[in-house]
């Protein structure tokens, strides 16, 4: 009984002890929440002491008794299996060169030698870098823009080298409207246009790891650098830049006011010149005109006229022996009687010949002459002197300059083979009113060929 | 004519059998896109290589090693195996501590990416060379510093190899 009795005391007091190690409470809850209070997170650092990396651990619940619980690692570090962590207030680490950085460790939480809890990791996707620093801002007057420079201790070192830089400014009295940008290198360039005019700004720098193999978490906030923005200096003007903008701005006056000024007569000339008019270049040749000269083409407004025959040529037998020279002797004698009453005082080398066979026709309108010689509605120029037709017969002969003589039988131009300079024609005051200009209705072309080569030649 | 059968039948099938898993190569390997080798086993081969100060004559020396193991296509898992396993004996030499973690982190980095299956995984490496017997003190001391001299002129070799190997890899697994 007495062995049976102690038997069954021992077997219940086991029974406790077990229960109590395996966590079971005497209300029967389980208490999986214990695993929860020991939750842990970590972070490492690389290369942070020459060649020795840092990894970091801590409690995610800061309200967990952590006197007697130790940390260890275990798998992916070189030459051993483990290592203890060390502890500093409530941060467990370790630093070693030993990490294999290939791989996953096991960190678990030990108490009193055994496992509470263990989590699997890697290092290489928990990196944390080291905070940047020495941020300085300098002021590029002649670019109008801030440059940022900063420094970053892993520029020298051999595995975490790529790293994003976050950059972050404000104006101090906004406290949290801060401007994000991202860079890879450690230099930043911000337009003083994009910033406000004499104020003052914060900036500060963070990085994370920027490679396909290295991951992990933000760094620390390297320290807040400050710097003053400009006054605008917008108004103030370059001095040179304001006389030169002063002188065009006169200078563009003057032509616009020149233009106005000199539109008429010299520039729309220039620009738009004006057709000849037959009227007007008639009234510039004859320069004064009286006010009742009666300027027209119209043979109707030279009725009153008196028009002379001209009867008798002075240098008759030049005119002859002229035209025996040049034109072969085919002519008839009326025609040659024509000729010869008709062409009076004629210089042959002149540019024009004068043969008007209708004056010595008589009434008769102007009639081409037969043979190699004709003279076809020809024109008659007046001199340059206004035909006043009042004075007609009292000034004596008058000189004729110009005439065109009509062409041969070839049908071509001999204007040049009576070259004519100036003749003098006597004229029969008796035959008046003669109709000198009756048959001009068909040479009036040629009228006013002869008035705008006259013009021309002017 | 009998026993003839029974010796052809019973006898050569398990000598096969057991032959095959010594000529098969159980490796597979991990991180072909390069990212392990580039960022860590680079960085501890080209520590190494700048570690070891030798002459420039040693490049020309080849070891029997060498002859026996090449990285010949298909057969590079076999040769990184062989290769770290050797770099392992080096450990021994003690040059540096540095030096140590870095030739461990080469080894081992390798063979884990390596996975290998193959038998024998637990055995002891086979040791550099036998000790001489010591004739005098003298003799002794060049005898060792010409064979450390060959030790490292070794390593130096057996690192290039294992870089070669390794391009190798990286360079068939980007054209597939």
């Amino acid at each position: 009984m007495t062995i049976l009795g102690t038997a069954l005391g021992m077997v219940f007091y086991l029974l406790q002890v077990v229960s109590g190690e395996s966590g079971y409470a005497q209300n029967g809850d389980f208490e999986d929440a214990e695993l929860d209070d020991y939750s842990f997170s970590c972070y490492s650092q690389l290369e942070v002491d020459g060649p020795q990396h840092l990894l970091s651990c801590a409690f995610e619940d800061p309200d967990v008794n952590s006197t007697n619980l130790e940390f260890e690692i275990c798998e992916g570090l070189l030459e051993v299996k483990c290592l203890n962590f060390s502890k500093t207030q409530e941060t467990y680490f370790i630093k070693t060169k030993k990490f294999l950085l290939i791989g996953d460790s096991t960190i678990c939480v030990k108490l009193g030698g055994k496992h509470i809890t263990c989590q699997k990791l890697n290092i290489v996707k928990r990196v944390k870098p080291e905070a940047p620093f020495d941020v300085k801002v300098i002021y590029r007057e002649e670019a109008n823009e801030f440059v940022v420079t900063f420094n970053t201790s892993h520029l020298q070192k051999k595995y975490v080298k790529d790293l994003l830089h976050e950059v972050v400014y404000r104006l101090e009295k906004n406290e949290n409207d801060w401007m994000h940008v991202n860079i890879s290198s450690t230099k930043l360039t911000l337009l003083q246009r994009k910033l406000q005019p004499n104020a003052m700004y914060e900036i500060k720098v963070r990085s994370i790891p920027n490679t396909n193999y290295f991951e992990g978490f933000w760094s620390e906030w390297s320290p807040s650098s400050h710097f003053r923005t400009p006054e605008n200096n917008s108004g103030k003007m370059d001095p040179v830049l304001l006389i030169i903008s002063i002188v065009s701005f006169f200078s563009v006056a003057l032509m616009v006011i020149l233009a106005c000024v000199l539109w008429k007569k010299r520039i729309k000339p220039i620009v738009w010149p004006s057709l000849p008019d037959h009227k007007k270049t008639l009234e510039q040749l004859c320069k004064k005109p009286k006010k009742n000269l009666n300027v027209s083409f119209n043979p109707e407004s030279f009725l009153d006229c008196q028009i002379h025959k001209v009867d008798g040529i002075q240098a008759r037998d030049e005119a002859e022996a002229f035209l025996q020279d040049t034109f072969p002797p085919q002519l008839d004698d009326s025609e040659k009687q024509r000729l010869g009453g008709g062409v009076q005082g004629l210089n042959w080398p002149s540019q024009h010949a004068v043969i008007t066979p209708k004056t010595f026709g008589g009434e008769s309108p102007l009639r081409c002459l037969s043979g190699s010689v004709t003279v076809c509605d020809v024109p008659v120029i007046p001199s340059s002197r206004p035909p006043d037709c009042r004075e007609g017969g009292k000034n004596g002969p008058h000189v004729y300059q110009g005439l065109l003589l009509g062409a041969g039988t070839t049908n071509s131009t001999l204007p040049h083979l009576f070259p004519f300079q100036s003749g003098i024609l006597t004229l029969n005051p008796a035959v008046q009113g003669q109709p000198l200009f009756t048959s001009l209705g068909s040479s009036q072309e040629e009228a006013y060929v002869t008035m705008s080569s006259f013009y021309q030649n002017q | 004519m009998f026993h003839v059968s029974f010796r052809y039948i019973f006898g050569i099938p398990p000598l096969i059998l057991v032959l095959l898993p010594v000529a098969s190569s159980d490796c597979d390997i991990e991180g072909k896109d390069g990212k392990e080798y580039q960022n860590v086993l680079m960085i501890s081969i080209d520590e190494l290589d700048s570690m070891i100060e030798i002459d420039s004559n040693c490049l020309n020396n080849e070891s029997n090693f060498f002859k026996k193991h090449s990285c010949d296509d298909n057969k590079e898992p076999l040769f990184l195996n062989r290769a770290a396993r050797k770099m392992r004996q080096f450990l021994k030499m003690n040059i540096s501590e540095d030096f140590n973690l870095h030739l461990a982190r080469v080894s081992q980095g390798t063979l884990k990416l390596l996975n290998c299956t193959t038998k024998g995984k637990g055995r002891k490496p086979p040791s550099l060379g036998e000790a001489q017997p010591t004739k005098n003190l003298e003799e002794n001391k060049s005898l060792k510093e010409q064979k450390k001299q060959n030790d490292l002129c070794f390593l130096k070799i057996l690192l290039q190899k294992i870089k070669t190997c390794w391009n190798k890899i990286l360079r068939d697994a980007k054209e597939h």
